[in-house]
């Protein structure tokens, strides 16, 4: 079995999320109309129902996740540092692209977003270091390529032959 | 790389550049933005994108339709008030405007657009099941003052039927029990199988249903009758002081050049004479009612009005 | 009968139409393998181009559109997990883990195969039943979409893997989200916080990408190793071709798949999202073997992809007989429809004027250029997974964004599509789901509002949800399919115990 706190830890969430849910429900603004069960019965209802549903689940994971406690290594479920990196990068990256989605335009922000999403990739999972400089500057070059490629190519397809218009 | 990508940054600040200036006689030079607030599919897209070849025509440039969809319109109509009124960002106004304005939903007015031209409109219309008991206005609104309470259906709390809808009520003091539907064919639907007594709708989107026979229209809200429509008698010659109507149009940003405005006052005025939109608009149920400059700025504060009268109705 | 048939062939057989009807049917194929682009922005982009064609060019035009793009979007949703449209998140439970075993061309053959006769059979029932069909979505009132809804929820159960409690929960969670935005009955703000893009709630398109795209990317990321690409380039392209046998023996699963497009499609607002997932969840619980769907088994993406393209057939039922247009694809085909000066109706079928006929032969037509073109690009589709990991996790999200904003232009849109695939990452992850998220997120507003409308059309009574015919049985077939699936479970509890107890 591997550990892996995040999974009691995601119930967790769960639950406060829920809780909060409910509380915000009840303060939803009620209007009477005959028969109505009113704005906030199902939102209440739902809320309520996962509170309680959470609950086992949140019992079952820490009793999992206790009982894998001792024996086997941390780092097997939740992954190790690179693994999180990666995911981190991704994350950081398209938040990113959408900030700059409309201010930049979309070749810009997207030729950007891409050259960054393959070099970052390649930096973090570590075929970046065991690169000399010349296959360095190669794969810069490629990726640029590929990243401008593709942002132009999708523009014009999109925008002229498609006519779905993109922030320019 | 580099290279391109400053070519692309130029073109952004080139086009940033040229929407800042005056309009120059040759407008347009490029393609015109035409924000249409709601989905793909709605009565306002459909009125634009029969539009779009005619007007591309007339003006010389593409005209690219943005479905910026959202909170009823909400989105994209502050997205159209917040762009530059530079003559290439124009907004697919209908009365959805003047509802949401109404409701009190958003942060701008009508007052913040300048209104180029009304094209087509339709009338509220007031129907009922093909086979319902009630034959006329007159029994319908006997039955909801005597006891009865009807079940009307309309599309979308808070939509611009809805509001109609209350208003229908108020002016005839019937009792209804207004059922809002997510959009007009589940409320035609719930009509053709009997689930509510009757349907306020635009007239468009009944038209179908009406033309079958599934459907009867008991009252319309022109002032007076349309040929659209001819058999369906108006609220105002039944008695009661009730005129609304759907319309669709063209609005820029406030502040637009005269120019500007007069190209597309042309080109409308051109496509509507030439007849070339006319049995488009008769096939979606709408007909031609054109209006420009002063008198569409008198007709527009008019609709403001009613429809925040009849909006403080549905508060209550 | 048939002479009419031969007058709609003629309008069909000409150079123009048949070239409009490929044109359409190629654009709806782009537009449907691409995540997000979906078929009603196809035919609304055709709209303006068909002006000026006579109408049944012009109609089959969009109608080949809809066709291409309702057999697409199992491309994606096969090779990258990724569900173009919420009809083809069924293809992923099985079509994905079979092109992970390196079967990518099988399953796509299948897919194409099924799709073609799916889409011929709805034609057929499309021409022959529309108007009694019609008719029968027409006595849906509140009660009865309420209890179709309570039927659709039930699903979750097949769907929701490992734990059925942690499917509920998902489905619960999905439920709540299409509480946000304008309360469907009051009016009144429900968790809007004053933004303006949340006001007709949450829109499903962004969700579903999140959920599935992004969650999939950020997996994929999670495990990126450059290390081990040299391996899984096992996909073999010589078995990328069209199924037609294989798919045959699966005629069960085509029957489901016809049967629950036709019968849930045509229920205006709630049929077109569930059908296939209808579909899927019957093939999977009549089926010998239900324990192998979700693995890679061939009936479970024969199912969806004929329900996929049979609910065309069933959506433009209520949208050619009675005018009323199911979703948004067939509403903009209406007003393309009345524009053209074509008014449905149930005077259209008996009408003297052989349009309709000329709209059914295009169909088919349409459905056979759909096969002919999939067949053709198969083994191009197949390349995509020759692409290198990093270019082509940046290319999906780059294909996303276009998705999620090429529809409405909300850049709103594309943060509530990264929230929600860092969501999906962690449901996925911890064994609650996505797909009970999607489920709950449709039919939750169905079952909350018709609920609602109910009770206020019948000023507070309840009995009605339970006297009314077809109401009644869909909620007594939900109980009994509930109950089949507690019991399953159960007896599936139990068996691997005793199996391993005797491998031991």
């Amino acid at each position: 079995m591997q550990r892996d706190i995040g999974k009691p830890l995601f119930d967790l969430v769960l639950l406060v999320t829920s809780a909060a849910a409910f509380a915000l429900s009840t303060t939803l603004r009620n209007v009477e109309i005959v028969g109505d069960l009113s704005a906030s019965f199902f939102p209440k209802l739902i809320s309520g129902l996962i509170f309680l549903l959470v609950i086992p689940c949140l019992i079952k994971d820490i009793r999992e996740w206790r009982a894998t406690g001792d024996g086997s290594p941390a780092s097997q479920g939740a992954g190790s540092a690179r693994n999180v990196a990666q995911w981190g990068l991704i994350i950081v990256l398209a938040a990113g692209y959408i900030l700059i989605f409309e201010a930049f335009g979309y070749i810009p922000s997207t030729a950007l977003f891409t050259f960054f999403c393959i070099i970052g990739l390649a930096v973090i999972s570590g075929t970046w270091r065991q690169l000399s400089a010349m296959a360095q500057l190669k794969s810069v070059l490629l990726a640029a390529v590929f990243a401008v490629t593709l942002a132009v190519a999708v523009f014009y397809v999109f925008t002229e032959l498609f006519e779905i218009p993109l922030p320019d | 790389m580099k290279k391109l990508l400053g070519l692309g940054m130029l073109t952004v600040a080139m086009t940033l550049a040229v929407g800042g200036q005056a309009v120059a006689d040759d407008y347009p030079t490029k393609s015109i933005d035409m924000i249409v607030p709601f989905s793909a599919g709605g009565g306002n897209d459909t009125f634009v994108r029969a539009l779009q070849p005619l007007l591309e025509e007339k003006l010389g440039e593409d005209l690219v339709i943005r479905n910026l969809a959202g909170g009823g319109g909400a989105v994209g109509m502050s997205r159209a008030v917040a762009s530059k009124p530079d003559g290439y960002t124009f907004l697919a106004a209908s009365n959805a405007m003047l509802t949401l304005e109404a409701m009190g939903n958003v942060a701008f007015s009508h007052d913040d657009f300048d209104f180029i031209a009304k094209v087509v409109e339709e009338p509220y219309v007031i129907a009922v099941g093909g086979d319902s008991q009630y034959a006329n206005l007159k029994e319908l609104v006997q039955a909801a003052t005597s006891g009865t309470t009807l079940k009307v259906g309309v599309s979308g709390v808070g939509s611009s039927a809805h509001i109609a809808a209350v208003a229908m009520a108020n002016r005839t003091d019937a009792k209804f029990n207004i059922i809002p539907y997510p959009g007009g064919s589940e409320a035609i639907s719930a009509a053709m199988g009997g689930h509510v007594d009757a349907v306020v709708l635009g007239g468009a989107e009944l038209r179908s249903a009406l033309e079958s026979g599934r459907l009867k229209a008991l009252a319309m809200t022109y002032d007076q009758r349309s040929d659209s429509l001819p058999d369906v008698p108006t609220f105002q010659e039944s008695g009661y002081d009730l005129t609304l109507t759907v319309w669709r149009g063209i609005a820029a940003p406030k502040g637009i050049s005269d120019d500007v405005r007069q190209k597309w006052v042309e080109a409308i005025q051109q496509i509507i004479e030439d007849g070339s939109y006319a049995d488009t608009a008769a096939n979606l149920g709408t007909q031609l009612a054109p209006l420009y400059g002063d008198e569409l700025d008198t007709f527009i504060e008019q609709s403001s009005e009613v429809m925040a009268e009849a909006a403080g109705d549905l508060a209550q | 009968m048939i002479s009419s048939y031969l007058d709609g062939l003629e309008m069909v057989l000409q150079w123009g139409t048949l070239l409009a009807i490929a044109g359409g049917t190629l654009l709806g194929i782009v537009m449907g393998a691409l995540p997000g682009l979906t078929s009603a922005m196809a035919v609304a982009l055709l709209l303006p181009v068909t002006f000026g064609m006579p109408p049944v060019m012009g109609i089959g035009m969009m109608l080949g559109a809809l066709c291409g793009a309702g057999a697409s979007g199992s491309i994606p949703a096969i090779l990258l997990n990724i569900p173009g449209t919420p009809s083809s998140v069924a293809t992923t439970f099985d079509g994905f883990p079979m092109a992970q075993k390196g079967e990518a061309g099988r399953a796509l053959g299948l897919a194409i195969v099924a799709s073609f006769f799916g889409g011929v059979a709805s034609m057929v029932i499309l021409s022959l039943l529309a108007p009694p069909i019609a008719e029968f979505a027409l006595r849906f009132g509140a009660a009865e979409y309420f209890s179709l809804s309570i039927f659709g929820l039930v699903i979750i159960a097949s769907v929701a893997g490992k734990s059925l409690l942690k499917g509920l929960i998902a489905g619960l969670i999905g439920f709540f989200v299409s509480t946000i935005g304008t309360d469907p009955i009051t009016g009144v703000d429900r968790f809007t916080f004053g933004q303006l893009s949340l006001l007709t709630g949450v829109n499903l398109l962004p969700v579903l990408i999140g959920l599935f795209a992004v969650a999939q990317v950020l997996k994929d990321a999670f495990e990126y190793d450059p290390h081990q690409r040299m391996q899984d380039s096992g996909h073999r392209i010589d078995i990328a071709r069209p199924r037609f046998i294989e798919t045959l023996r699966h005629w069960k699963a085509i029957v489901a798949g016809v049967a629950s497009g036709s019968i849930v499609g045509p229920v205006p607002g709630a049929g077109g999202s569930i059908a296939s997932l209808v579909a899927y969840d019957q093939t999977r619980r009549f089926s010998r073997s239900p324990e192998k769907f979700g693995t890679g088994h061939a009936p479970g993406i024969v199912s969806v992809e004929s329900a996929n393209n049979a609910l065309l057939g069933g959506a433009l039922i209520p949208t050619l007989a009675l005018g009323i247009p199911g979703e948004a694809a067939t509403a903009v085909l209406l007003g393309g429809l009345m524009i053209q000066g074509v008014t449905p109706g149930p005077l259209l079928f008996d009408g003297q004027s052989g349009t309709v006929y000329g709209i059914f032969v295009a169909y088919l037509v349409a459905n056979v250029f759909m096969l002919l073109t999939m067949c053709l690009g198969i083994k191009l589709f197949i390349r995509v997974l020759m692409v290198p990991r990093k270019q082509l996790l940046a290319a999906i999200l780059v294909f996303c964004f276009i998705g999620v904003y090429g529809v409405d232009g909300d850049v709103f849109n594309l943060f509530l599509m990264l929230g929600f695939g860092i969501l999906g990452y962690f449901l996925n992850r911890y064994q609650f789901g996505t797909a009970p998220v999607i489920l709950g997120l449709i039919l939750g507003p169905i079952a909350e509002s018709n609920l609602r409308r109910g009770l206020q059309a019948f000023e507070g009574d309840w009995t009605p949800f339970f006297t009314r015919p077809i109401s009644v049985t869909f909620l007594v077939i939900a109980v009994g399919l509930l109950a089949l699936t507690l019991w399953q479970n159960h007896r599936s509890n139990r068996r691997p115990q005793t199996a391993s107890g005797n491998e031991a």
